[in-house]
This record gives C-alpha cells, sequence and structure tokens, in this order.
C-alpha cells in the first residue's frame, strides 16, 4: 500500500470523494463484482486519469459515480460517494439531475455520434444543455462562446450543422461545448479519444487541457491509453478486476511503477514500439 | 526478394455523392492512383489517418470492391478476368480480418459452427474429422484447451478471443495473404501485444503474407517489413525505414503526434493556438494534396502534383518535392 492509499485528508479538501464504492452486476445466474471496494477522490482544479484494460471496472466506476446506472441488473451499489459533502447515493432523481444541469458534473464518451441526436442542429443540442442564468447573454450567444471556447473559428456555421456533417474530432469537441454548457467542476471523459486519429487526439486532448485549465475544472479521465494520461493528469488510478492496484502521481507511476500490473502496463505502451527488439 | 503477389496498377476508386448543398454530384476519390507491390510472404502496413482511403485499398484487395480506375493483378493476373473458379481460389488464398471481431462473427453461430462452416465451404476436411481439425486451429491461434471454445457463442468470449477466431477463420483455409483492416484498434494494449505476437509466430509457421491497415504507428513499427504513409488517396510514402528516418512532412506529423507514456512530455500541456483550422478534405486541382498543413511549401508545391521517386536508405519511396532536404534534415524523434 503506498503512502498516497493510506493518507487521506478530510472531505473537505474534496471536490469527490469515493469510499470503498462495490457495484455487482447480476449475469444470468451468478454476481460478477465490476467494481470491488474502490477508494476515490478528485480534489478541485485536479487532473486525474483512470486507466486499466476492458473489464477491470474504470467505465463503471463513474457511471455509478455519475448515477448513470441502469438499475436493471444491478444486485449491488453501495459504499459513501460524496460530491462537495453530499451524498449521491442518497440524493434523489430529481436533485442528482440538477446536479447535472448546473455546476455539477458533466460526461463525455467515446462515440460522440451515439450521444447526439442526428436530427437536431447541434447549437440547439448545445442549448438544450445550457445551464440556468441570469438574464443579458443570450442562448445563441452563450452557445457561440461555448463553440469558440472548443477551438472553432467559425462557431455560427457550426452551431448550424446537423453532427453528420461534422468530422469525428469536430464531433467531440461538440460533445466538450454541451459538456461545458452547465458549467461543471468536474468532467468525466470516458475514451474521449480512443476513436480519433492521431493528429486529432492530440489537439483534443490540447484543448481539454487548455479548458481544464482555464475554467478551473476538474477532470477525470478514464483510457487504456496511458500515454494519454502521463502529459494530461496529475494523478492516476490504475485498475485490474474491479480493484484500484495502485495510485500515484504520474511522474511517480511511470517513473517508479509499484504494482508489477502498473510496471507491465506502461512496459508494454513504451516497448510496443520497440516490440521486436524487445524479443516478445 | 520475394517475388510479387498481388499488385496495384494506378489504382483509383471514385465515389460519387451528393453535395452538401444542393443536388449537384461530387466525386470523391477515395483512392487517387495508387501504384504498390505486394509481395509473397512480407508484412505490409498501410497507415494514415480516417478518410485517407486505406480501408478502400483493403476492400478492393479482398474483391469486395472494384477500382474505378487501374486495375489489381494477383501474380499478373487481373482480378477483373478472373474466372468464377478462379475467383474463389483468389478468395480463399486472400483471406480478411476485420476491425471488430464482434461484428464479423455471426452472433447465432457458436465458434464450432462459424468454423465448420467456411470449412464446409470450402471442402477442406472431412466431416468426420471437422471437430478434431477446428480445435488444432483453435489451438493454433492460442486458444487452449480447444474443446472449452468450441461450444462457445462470440459474447462468450472477450474481444481478444474473438479476434483469434477471426484469425482462425482466415488461417484456416492457408492463405497467401491475410488483409488485416484495423486488427487491433478494438483491443487492448495487452491483448494488442498478444495478437501482434500470434500474428508474427504465424508468419514463421505458414508464411502468410500480411497486409496490415492501421492508424497505430507504434504496433506497426513492430511488426511490418514495409510501411505504405497514405494520404487523402495517395501512397505519400513507403519503405522499410519511415519510422527511423521518415522524410515525408505528413509521415513526421503521424510520428510526431503518437503519445508516448512520458510523463514529462509536454506536447499536451504546451500553449497552441485557441482555434484549430479543421482540415478540408476538398482535392485540388495540380498541387501536393498535403499543401494545406505542409510547414515545408514552396511555389512549386502548388503548382505540381509530387510523384513517388525513390529516396534515401533502403527501399524508400517518397511524394515530395523537397525530399532531399529533407531526408537530410535531422529527424523529429
Amino acid at each position: 500500500m503506498t503512502a498516497s492509499q493510506i493518507h487521506r485528508p478530510g472531505t473537505a479538501e474534496h471536490l469527490l470523494d469515493v469510499r470503498n464504492l462495490k457495484v455487482c452486476f447480476q449475469v444470468s445466474d451468478r454476481a460478477v463484482r465490476a467494481v470491488d471496494g474502490v477508494d476515490f477522490h478528485v480534489k478541485p482544479a485536479e487532473c486525474v486519469g483512470v486507466v486499466g484494460e476492458s473489464g477491470s471496472g474504470k467505465s463503471t466506476l463513474i457511471r455509478a459515480i455519475s448515477r448513470l446506472m441502469p438499475n436493471l441488473r444491478v444486485s449491488e451499489l453501495s459504499g459513501d460517494l460524496r460530491f462537495e459533502g453530499r451524498d449521491i447515493l442518497g440524493m434523489s432523481e430529481r436533485d442528482i439531475r440538477a446536479l447535472r444541469r448546473s455546476q455539477g458534473f458533466s460526461m463525455i464518451f467515446q462515440d460522440p455520434l451515439g450521444y447526439l441526436n442526428p436530427t437536431h442542429r447541434v447549437g440547439r443540442q448545445i442549448a438544450e444543455a445550457l445551464s440556468p442564468h441570469s438574464k443579458g447573454e443570450s442562448d445563441s450567444q452563450r452557445v457561440h462562446s461555448l463553440l469558440e471556447e472548443v477551438g472553432f473559428s467559425d462557431p455560427k456555421s457550426v452551431a448550424h450543422s446537423f453532427p453528420h456533417e461534422l468530422s469525428g474530432g469536430m464531433r467531440q469537441r461538440v460533445m466538450i461545448a454541451i459538456a461545458l454548457a452547465s458549467d461543471p467542476k468536474l468532467l468525466f471523459a470516458d475514451e474521449p479519444t480512443t476513436a480519433l486519429d492521431a493528429t486529432v487526439q492530440l489537439q483534443v486532448l490540447q484543448t481539454l487541457y487548455r479548458i481544464h485549465k482555464e475554467r478551473n475544472m476538474a477532470v477525470v479521465i478514464i483510457t487504456h491509453d496511458l500515454g494519454v494520461v502521463a502529459e494530461l493528469c496529475d494523478r492516476v488510478y490504475v485498475m485490474q478486476t474491479g480493484k484500484v492496484v495502485e495510485t500515484a502521481g504520474t511522474v511517480d507511476l511511470f517513473e517508479r511503477p509499484k504494482h508489477s500490473y502498473s510496471a507491465r502496463l506502461i512496459e508494454l505502451s513504451a516497448h510496443r514500439i520497440n516490440f521486436r527488439s524487445a524479443g516478445l | 526478394m520475394n517475388p510479387q503477389i498481388l499488385s496495384l496498377e494506378g489504382v483509383s476508386q471514385i465515389y460519387t455523392s451528393r453535395g452538401v448543398k444542393g443536388l449537384r454530384r461530387v466525386d470523391v476519390r477515395a483512392v487517387d492512383g495508387v501504384d504498390l507491390d505486394i509481395r509473397e510472404g512480407e508484412t505490409l502496413a498501410i497507415v494514415g489517418e480516417s478518410g485517407s482511403g486505406k480501408s478502400t485499398l483493403a476492400k478492393m484487395l479482398l474483391m469486395l470492391n472494384h477500382p474505378t480506375l487501374g486495375q489489381v493483378t494477383y501474380r499478373g493476373l487481373p482480378l477483373k478476368t478472373l474466372g468464377q473458379e478462379e475467383r474463389s481460389r483468389y478468395r480463399r488464398q486472400v483471406q480478411a480480418v476485420f476491425q471488430d471481431p464482434a461484428s464479423s462473427l455471426n452472433p447465432r453461430m457458436t465458434v464450432e459452427e462459424t468454423l465448420g462452416h467456411v470449412a464446409n465451404r470450402h471442402n477442406i476436411v472431412a466431416k468426420a474429422e471437422l471437430r478434431s481439425f477446428l480445435a488444432a486451429q483453435l489451438a493454433a491461434v492460442g486458444l487452449d484447451p480447444p474443446e472449452q471454445y468450441l461450444g462457445r457463442y462470440p459474447h462468450q468470449l472477450s474481444g481478444g478471443q474473438q479476434q483469434r477466431i477471426a484469425i482462425a477463420r482466415a488461417i484456416m483455409l492457408k492463405p497467401k495473404i491475410i488483409i488485416a483492416d484495423e486488427p487491433l484498434s478494438s483491443l487492448d494494449v495487452s491483448v494488442q501485444a498478444q495478437i501482434l505476437q500470434l500474428m508474427s509466430d504465424l508468419r514463421k509457421t505458414t508464411n502468410v503474407g500480411f497486409v496490415i491497415i492501421s492508424h497505430d504507428l507504434g504496433a506497426m513499427q513492430s511488426i511490418a517489413d514495409r510501411t505504405a504513409v497514405m494520404y487523402k488517396g495517395r501512397v505519400v510514402e513507403i519503405g522499410d525505414a519511415i519510422y527511423r528516418s521518415p522524410i515525408h512532412p505528413y509521415t513526421r506529423l503521424l510520428l510526431d503526434a503518437r503519445l508516448l507514456p512520458n510523463p514529462r512530455g509536454t506536447r499536451i500541456r504546451s500553449p497552441v493556438p485557441r482555434s484549430v483550422v479543421p482540415a478540408t478534405s476538398l482535392v485540388m486541382e495540380g498541387g501536393c494534396r498535403f499543401l494545406q498543413r505542409c510547414p515545408h511549401a514552396i511555389e512549386v508545391c502548388a503548382a505540381v502534383d509530387p510523384q513517388l521517386r525513390p529516396m534515401g536508405a533502403g527501399a524508400t519511396q517518397v511524394a515530395c518535392h523537397r525530399a532531399e532536404e529533407l531526408s537530410a534534415a535531422p529527424t523529429p524523434i
């Protein structure tokens, strides 16, 4: 166990504090423990990475936290989950929706096309997600400034387009704009650039990083690509079969991994490039 | 050098689509005049961004698409002229593995049915020996003990296991070449390493050649004998040294965009211009198609479309007017 795991500062410092989260799915006649006693926290304005392979429970973890878990087949969901000290699991559906709507948390996903309505123009979909605001700025002005914030030089024409008219990278930018529309304090990004080309991935991550800094918004990024977290995140959780096997500052993790699984993941992503010379 | 087995001669694929505004028809040249030789037993990687035409190229090699212009020849025979029997033999000798194994396997067929169907279709084994034959195929792709997998449905397998089944289905016909379209991108890193390992083992044991379409240069560097870099329907650089000494600015850009697991890296954190100009996909008349994104463009680049020509060490070919100067410049990585 590392020092950072034992030391647990008061909840007050944490934007998000999760203790002993357990999630169990009922699959035909047996129970599968997707998340098995995970402790997890995010400080305000921090960028946290969660890495692990498929089935490690990383997506389930943030879906449980953001209460985007279909009740169907969940046989157990327990733990102490707090967002700004408020109990997430005990919240009513209405309260949780209020939290998503304004200054709570937002999510972006791997496949933006699956989350955008193909029949509505982009601008309208961003406007729907806008947090309640005082008079002064019109909805369309706010939509345009959001589109500018995520890197579009011509927000007007983008707002007027349909999702299918945009490229993958542009769609992901639109998703980010929708996520930002509620002025979140925390953004969950589940494999946000996995479907994108390397050059586009770099641009989207640069944009995400800039927004994270400009807004002082905390970001939790879930990925299987260690290259993404290495430069982006302050701290990383490594998950394997539902458990956090290591958590450390990014530089510590990459330069002095303590758990053999983390070491193997890092080695694989670094040496895959020299796979042949490494004699694998 | 091995004899060439598949070759593309001036191949183009033109899709006609309706314009964004109005009814005007717009031609999209997904592949635009590609010459490429694939040699027996070699592993050729084709890399490039989405929309560069690499999957269209794969479809033409698999005879799923016929080129609009130019021709594909197999051992000197143009694919267009193949008779029914020759075509069936071609389909057996040139096999496919796709990106998403879950959707390339029938969800209502067990592994045994899926593989048995192909075996029966091509009459490669007697009915009585089918089961033991299939078991041997599964063992060959590292699914052990094979009996355990024969009765399973695709959803009862992990992504890596599904991809192994897809490879087993391809390899059991003893093909000369396997065309794999993004075979790694839906898999975890550790599973990717296993599949790469499996492919390089199969090369040694069966002498099968691979054409691997991928956008993952890291993985391709570890397995490919030669790599072709495609951009907007063209091969812009091809050779065996493109990772160590890239010449074309686009190859350099691709290599540069790779995120290595270096926590002290500063590419994401470096200040960048706030707005990003989206790359337009319009093909310009004349001139280099990389012009808009090229930091080294000069006058001639706007006027003359560069053709592939031999350059530098090894068998590298580059389509760039400034290849000589760039190959002398220090490499970015």
